[in-house]
Formats: C-alpha cells, structure tokens, sequence
C-alpha cells in the first residue's frame, strides 16, 4: 500500500467526511480520511441534528448558517436521500419581556436576508397546536430544519469512496511531525505522509493541536438528549429544544456542561430535560422515554467556528466547530477552495484561528 | 440463522443488515448500531446484543470476549415523561432563544 497523499485529515465526523467529499468532486488530490474510531463515535452520531439558523447570533454568524442550510438540498440531490427536511423553526417564548429581544433578533437577522416572523401566541399554536398553552410567543422562520447525522455521514463516505477517497479506521493518529514540505502522520496501524494535514477531531483536535506545538482553542461540552417512543406525526417543526424524527420519537434536550470527555448521562440533566419537554408540549407528560444518550460538543472558546490554515504552520488547516451538522455542506465546501483554489467564496477572515493569537500569547490556555 | 432472519426485534432489523454494516468496516456493536439502529428499541438491545456480537465474530473473527457490549445507559426500561420529571425549574437546560447571543444549539 502505497501511504503517500496529498491531503491527509484527521477525524471522520460530519466535519472531516464532508470536506473529504467536497475535495474529491474536484478529483485533484489523493486524500486519506484517518479515525481513531468508527465514524459516528464522536460528536456527529450523538447529535440532534437540526439544521438550524434563525437564532443564530450576530448575524454575520446567522448569515453563515443560512448559506449552508440553503446547499443542502443541492447536497441531497448529489450523496443521496439525508433525510432532510426544512421543517420551518420555532423558538417559544414565556415571558412578555422576550417579545423585545424576539423583534430585535428579527430585525437585525433581517439585514442579512434571514425571515424571521414575531408570532402572537395564538397564531404559534395554529402552527404548531402541540405546543403549550402557556407560551406568550414565538420566533418563527421557514429556513430552519433537520437531517438523520447518520445517513449524512454515512452518505458523505460513500460519495467520497466512489470519488476515489482512501479512509482509515479504528486507527489512532499519536504522532505528527512536521518534515520539510511534508507531514509525516503516525498512526497505530503506521505511518503516512501528506504535503497537506486537516484537523477535524472535534472535541479532540486539542490534542492533534499539540502533536503540531499547537495550542488549538476550544472547550468540551456535554449535551444530554432523551428519546421517546415512536408517536404518530405531531409535531411539523423544529422546535428550539426539541424535533420528531422521521420514524416518530421525539429527540428532546438542550443541556450544556463543562465535565471534559465524560460522556455519561445523569440523572439531574435527564429530570430537567423531561421537565422542559412537558413545559413546551404538554402532551409529552403521557409518552414513554425510550432511550437517552450524551455527546461532547467542541466549543472555540470564543465559540464561533474555527476555519481555515493553522497560524504560522505551512499547509495545516483547521475545522472544528459546534453546530457542525448545521455548517457541514458550507464548511467542505469552502475547506475545498481554500485547498484547491487558495481562495475563498466568503471571507473566512472572521473564522481563522489567528484571532485567538493574543489568549495563545498570553498562555491562557 | 439465514439473513432475512430478524436480529433485532424492536427496530425489525435482518441479518442482511447488520452484514452489511461489517462490510462498511463496523467492528463494534455500538458502530452496528449508529449505522442500522440495531439496539435503539424498546428493550435497549438486551434482546440483540449477543446476536449481533455474534455476527460480528463470525464476519471479523473477532474474538468474542474483546466484543464489548453495548453502552448502557438509563432508563434501563421504558418510563413515562412525567414519572421522569421532577417538576424543578432548569438550569442546566437552556432556552435557544436566551441563548442566541451565543449562537445556539
Ligand atoms: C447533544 C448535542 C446536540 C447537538 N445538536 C446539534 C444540532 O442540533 N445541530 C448542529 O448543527 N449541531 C449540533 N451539535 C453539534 C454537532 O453535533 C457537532 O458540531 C458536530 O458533530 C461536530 O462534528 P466533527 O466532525 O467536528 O466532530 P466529531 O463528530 O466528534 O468527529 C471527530 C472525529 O475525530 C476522531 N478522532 C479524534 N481523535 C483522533 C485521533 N487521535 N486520531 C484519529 N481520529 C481521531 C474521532 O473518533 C471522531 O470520529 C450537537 C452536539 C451535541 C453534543
Ligand atoms: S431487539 Fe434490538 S433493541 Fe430490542
């Protein structure tokens, strides 16, 4: 086996299994996609996967999100069927003080092209009637939706492999060495050589960071979510905090907490989960829950996406992010022009990990 | 077993199946599981677990004690939302639209 590349990436979730495949469209490089594990054992198959945009603020960050919902029916038409759904997003609210910040959000959205609708709370529950009585109101958008993570990553390798994309799996990078104009990449099952390396380790792209010297950024945080029962079609959108999935169960949480790489699931963050559900739809008091399950997301500490070339190293590239399934079809899409065009169609300035370069200076981290 | 025989009940997911989840490279039960949902059910994979570790040993020859079984997480067994709830306020939980400034999700 011959293990010289051109583009080697590191992690094979939703973030390095997209540019792999955006990459080999342009059939310029040889690339080789390495995983310690399977994909979907990192953050990408412990998701819930909405593709979501309305709230995302400021809205230079929102106008990011939108970009990259508005590909994924263009995506869809090439991988294959993702299970996307643009479902339309509903965030509720409780409080009469939130009306302000809700027309703020809209306006300010609305400078970037994002439709956001203040809804009254009965004109929320015509949409949505499932939802509580108790709301005073909502935002709503029509762009906001959700896909099934594991038939997008799945659908993002095997597009890939077709194109001629090398992957390596349950296989550890431990080492990476700078070499002249190459990287000499050591893994368990041995070594490979690339002129170009991408870090896509999510939440773990602080330690391929130091094998460079490299401090990269980013926190861990824990995410709890609660499955139901399947149940028949109730709920037509994405609503902030909860969806129903194609099959019918309901994904429900919005936690957040800073414990490193503990994955587990406790019972505090379950019982307030459960509680919020039965807060925003009612109905859900009477469902079993099936299942549960906790994933890591990787947060830039600042935390918006870290995208593009890693500072003061030739030819290494960064992407890691939180809402990676939101920003995937955008973020190979624009990872692909930097590395093959040295250009890109939007202005990554913003997302460049130079930006942290006085927290790295200070050694804050 | 042939392959149309159902290995797990709950998600009524075949042989064939889980095969061909091997054949993309999957090693573990919990990498079978994310690509088939094999295990997702009802009763949380204690009626598929040991077929599908079995499967895989017989296509990796894997041995069956380096197999690990499933993650196990609560609820061991179905439970209602409210029996669930403890009805406090959250903290831990945010709301998305609080939390915009941050981006969300
Ligand atoms: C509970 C929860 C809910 C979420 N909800 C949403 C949502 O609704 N919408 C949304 O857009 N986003 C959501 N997110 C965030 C989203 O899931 C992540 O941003 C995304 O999955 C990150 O993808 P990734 O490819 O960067 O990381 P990962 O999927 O974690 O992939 C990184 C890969 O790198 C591999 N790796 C690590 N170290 C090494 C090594 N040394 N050698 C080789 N390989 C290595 C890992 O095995 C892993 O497969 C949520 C996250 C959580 C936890
Ligand atoms: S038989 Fe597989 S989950 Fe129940």
């Amino acid at each position: 086996m011959n293990n010289n590349y051109d583009v080697i990436i590191v992690g094979c979730g939703v973030i390095g299994s997209s540019i792999a495949y955006h990459l080999s469209e342009r059939q310029k490089h040889r690339v080789l996609v390495i995983d310690k594990g399977f994909p979907l054992s990192g953050t990408s198959g412990a998701t819930q996967a909405w593709v979501w945009v309305h709230s995302k603020t400021p809205s230079w960050y929102g106008e990011l999100s939108m970009y990259s919902a508005e590909l994924y029916p263009f995506l869809e038409r090439k991988i294959g069927d993702v299970e996307y759904k643009r479902t339309g997003g509903i965030a509720p609210f409780f409080h009469e003080e939130d009306r302000k910040n809700a027309e703020q959000l809209a306006e300010s959205q609305a400078e970037v092209g994002i439709d956001i609708d203040v809804l009254s709370r009965e004109a929320a529950l015509k949409k949505e009637p499932a939802l509580s009585p108790e709301i005073v109101g909502a935002t709503f958008s029509s762009i906001d939706g959700n896909v099934n993570p594991f038939r997008l990553v799945e659908l993002y390798i095997k597009a890939a492999k077709k194109l001629g994309v090398d992957f390596s799996f349950y296989n550890p990078v431990v080492n990476m060495k700078k070499q002249t104009d190459q990287y000499i990449i050591e893994t368990k099952k041995g070594e490979f050589r690339a002129h170009k390396v991408i870090i896509a380790a999510g939440p773990w792209s602080k330690e391929l960071g130091d094998m460079l010297d490299i401090q990269v950024p980013i926190k861990q945080v824990r995410g709890q979510i609660l499955v139901t029962e399947p149940l028949a079609p109730f709920l037509k959108h994405t609503i902030g905090g909860l969806r129903q999935a194609d099959n019918g169960e309901v994904l429900i949480g919005y936690s957040k907490e800073e414990v490193g790489y503990d994955k587990r699931s406790t019972v505090d963050v379950l019982q307030e989960t459960a509680n919020m559900a039965i807060h925003m739809v009612p109905s859900l008091a009477n469902v079993n829950v099936v299942r549960c399950f906790a994933g890591i997301r990787v947060m830039p500490l600042d935390e918006y996406p870290i995208i593009g070339e890693i500072p003061q190293l030739d030819n290494a590239y960064i992407a890691v992010m939180h809402s990676g399934i939101t920003l995937s079809p955008l973020v190979g899409t624009l990872m692909t022009e930097l590395i093959v065009d040295g250009e890109t169609s939007i202005d990554l300035n913003r997302y460049h990990m130079g930006r942290f370069s006085h927290l790295l200076r200070n050694k804050m981290l | 077993m042939d392959n149309s025989t159902i290995v797990c009940r709950c998600e009524e997911i075949n042989k064939d199946e889980i095969i061909t989840a091997i054949q993309l490279g999957a090693e573990t039960f919990d990498d079978v599981k994310r690509l088939t949902r094999c295990g997702m059910g009802p009763c949380q994979s204690k009626i598929c677990s040991n077929l599908v570790r079995e499967i895989i040993h017989e296509q990796t020859g894997i041995s069956l004690c380096q197999l690990k079984p499933s993650r196990m997480r609560a609820p061991l067994r179905l439970i209602r939302m409210k029996t669930l709830a403890d009805h406090r306020t959250a903290n831990k939980v945010a709301s998305v639209l609080q939390d915009s400034e941050e981006g969300g999700v």
